[in-house]
């Protein structure tokens, strides 16, 4: 029998087994050609877009997907934007799982946190930070860029955003990674669900430290933001605190570590990088962005009756917005299965389409980028250990890595360790308030 | 300033313009042509600089156009 994709004659894909890590390539292309939307019967029965023009026709139509997360059955009982829903949960997923004009409400709150200019301003503390890290390591040769690296500046880059204390970022890092490589049927499950919920509390205490205190960042703009006509609540706020953390900590791990291990293994283009930085790092940011696509997708329930390439999307299906197929489709991406740190037209799917476009985009490029810039400026020569790596049990909610090492030529340290760094930093974002808005315009 | 190219193809000037209901504020056009396209400080969302493009610029602006990922660039001849 062949499969042709719909209900009657679904397509087995499952994200979060084995295959989809191993077979990633294989399946993409039986998906595109076979059923660039396609019904599968895994985790309860779901549509999987894959095709580049099924992703981009759905994913910026105004009304025809929903990201409402109805924890408390008050309207139509969706899932929101993660297949399956974790279990045991009863929060949304902040804003993300919001549709508008509610979620337009929290977002326009927190853009001028997030904004090209917003970030631009904490170049100097990511500098610093990367600095920092490297001189951890530059004297012995070698080097975790998952633990050492890539774990720690994009956390305390978050935290900084927010205005919460930056030495916090340990408590948050291992639950923010350990939520998402856990598959959802792991025995550890239960743990982590209970890690999560002591960064919850720390996240309710900051929020209210910040009532009693107020201090710029992000969560002051939450408190003082209007949503729907009034103030949020405190829940609503840490659950968005809780999505920011999410983004902000783990996808940028994820691209740098997988960058840097694809540079490793591809010396001659990373000395090509190297040598020809300022001409190629937007550009193979935007590969690396495509290539690796560190979220690869995203849930949505399907809101009305729905032709789609041949296929009937019904009210209330479940579907799978597959960023990372979509970036392998040849009919826009030439040689998709390459990296080419020099590809032009690189419109790639990685942050989303729509309206919900990934708010901590400019964050991630420019976080990467400061880490990416420093690793081939200071330590060029790097060997990733690939007995070390290790790859996240599941990449169905991101394709990350837990472990990087590598082995380098010994440098010297240039300035302090990362703890002193972050203490004087610390101490200019309370003094110059670093982490105000940009003022509104335009 | 009539130069003998503009009048030979008959001085057709390309149009351009950002579509706000698409720009999302993925900043490639930005990115791919910074003389053409210019972001908000407050979100990122992108305009273009003029609406005619101005000649040399052509196809700076194409490539902006087929690097957005939400196909917000509008060009008219
Ligand atoms: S690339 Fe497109 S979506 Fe992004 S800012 Fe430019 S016009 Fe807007």
């Amino acid at each position: 029998m062949t499969t042709t994709g719909d209900k009657a004659s679904p397509f087995h894909f499952d994200r979060h087994a084995p295959e989809y890590i191993d077979h990633f390539d294989d399946l993409t292309h039986q998906l595109h050609e076979k059923c660039p939307i396609a019904w599968t019967e895994t985790w309860g029965g779901h549509w999987v877009a894959s095709g580049y023009k099924e992703v981009f026709e759905i994913a910026r139509h105004g009304s025809l997907l929903s990201n409402d997360h109805d924890v408390h059955h008050e309207r139509k009982g969706w899932q929101g934007i993660t297949i399956p829903s974790p279990p045991g949960r009863d929060t949304r997923g902040g804003f993300l799982e919001m549709d508008p004009p509610e979620q337009r409400d929290w977002r326009r709150a927190i853009d001028p946190y997030l904004s090209p200019a917003a970030i631009n301003r904490w170049k100097p503390m990511l500098d610093d930070l990367t600095r920092a890290c490297i001189d951890e390591r530059i004297e012995t040769g070698t080097i975790d860029f998952v633990d050492d690296l890539a774990n720690v500046v994009p956390a305390i880059m978050t935290l900084a955003l927010m205005g919460l204390p930056l030495a916090d970022w340990e408590i948050y890092c291992e639950p923010a990674h350990a939520q998402v490589y856990t598959p959802p049927t792991s025995p550890d499950m239960a743990r982590v669900i209970e890690m999560t919920s002591v960064t919850q509390q720390k996240l309710l205490d900051g929020i209210r430290e910040c009532r009693r205190n107020p201090r710029p960042g992000m969560v002051l703009g939450l408190i003082e933001a209007e949503i729907m006509g009034g103030p949020a609540s405190d829940s609503d706020i840490r659950d968005t605190l809780g999505l920011l953390i999410g983004g902000g900590f783990d996808t940028t791990t994820a691209l740098t570590a997988h960058s840097l291990q694809w540079l490793g293994e591809n010396p001659t283009e990373r000395a090509r990088l190297r040598a020809e930085l300022p001409e190629l790092i937007d550009l193979a940011t935007e590969e690396f962005l495509r290539y690796y696509t560190p979220a690869p997708g995203d849930g949505r329930t399907v809101t009305c009756e729905y032709e789609l390439s041949g296929h009937h999307l019904e009210e209330g299906d479940r579907l799978w917005l597959s960023w990372a197929m979509a970036n392998r489709d040849p009919s826009v991406f030439e040689e998709p299965d390459a990296v080419k740190i020099d590809r032009r037209h690189n419109r790639h799917t990685s942050f989303g389409l729509g309206v919900h476009r990934c708010i901590g985009s400019n964050v991630a490029r420019t976080v990467f980028k400061a880490m990416l810039t420093a690793v081939l400026d200071r330590i060029p020569d790097y060997v990733c250990d690939p007995s070390g790596a290790v790859h996240y049990d599941t990449i169905g909610v991101i394709n990350g890595m837990k472990h990087l090492p590598a082995t380098f030529t010994p440098g010297l340290r240039i300035g302090k360790g990362i703890e002193e760094t972050i203490g004087l930093w610390q101490k200019s974002i309370d003094e110059e308030g670093l982490a105000r808005p940009v003022t509104r315009q335009g | 300033m009539s130069d003998g190219r503009g009048r030979a193809g008959g001085a057709i000037r390309l149009k351009v313009h950002v579509d706000p209901d698409k720009c999302q504020g993925h900043t490639l056009c930005a990115m791919e042509a910074p003389e053409a396209f210019e972001l908000s400080d407050f979100d990122g969302h992108s305009t273009a600089r003029f609406e005619t493009v101005p000649a040399g610029m052509e196809q700076a602006v194409r490539d902006a156009a087929k690097t957005c990922p939400e196909q917000a660039i509008v060009i008219t001849d």
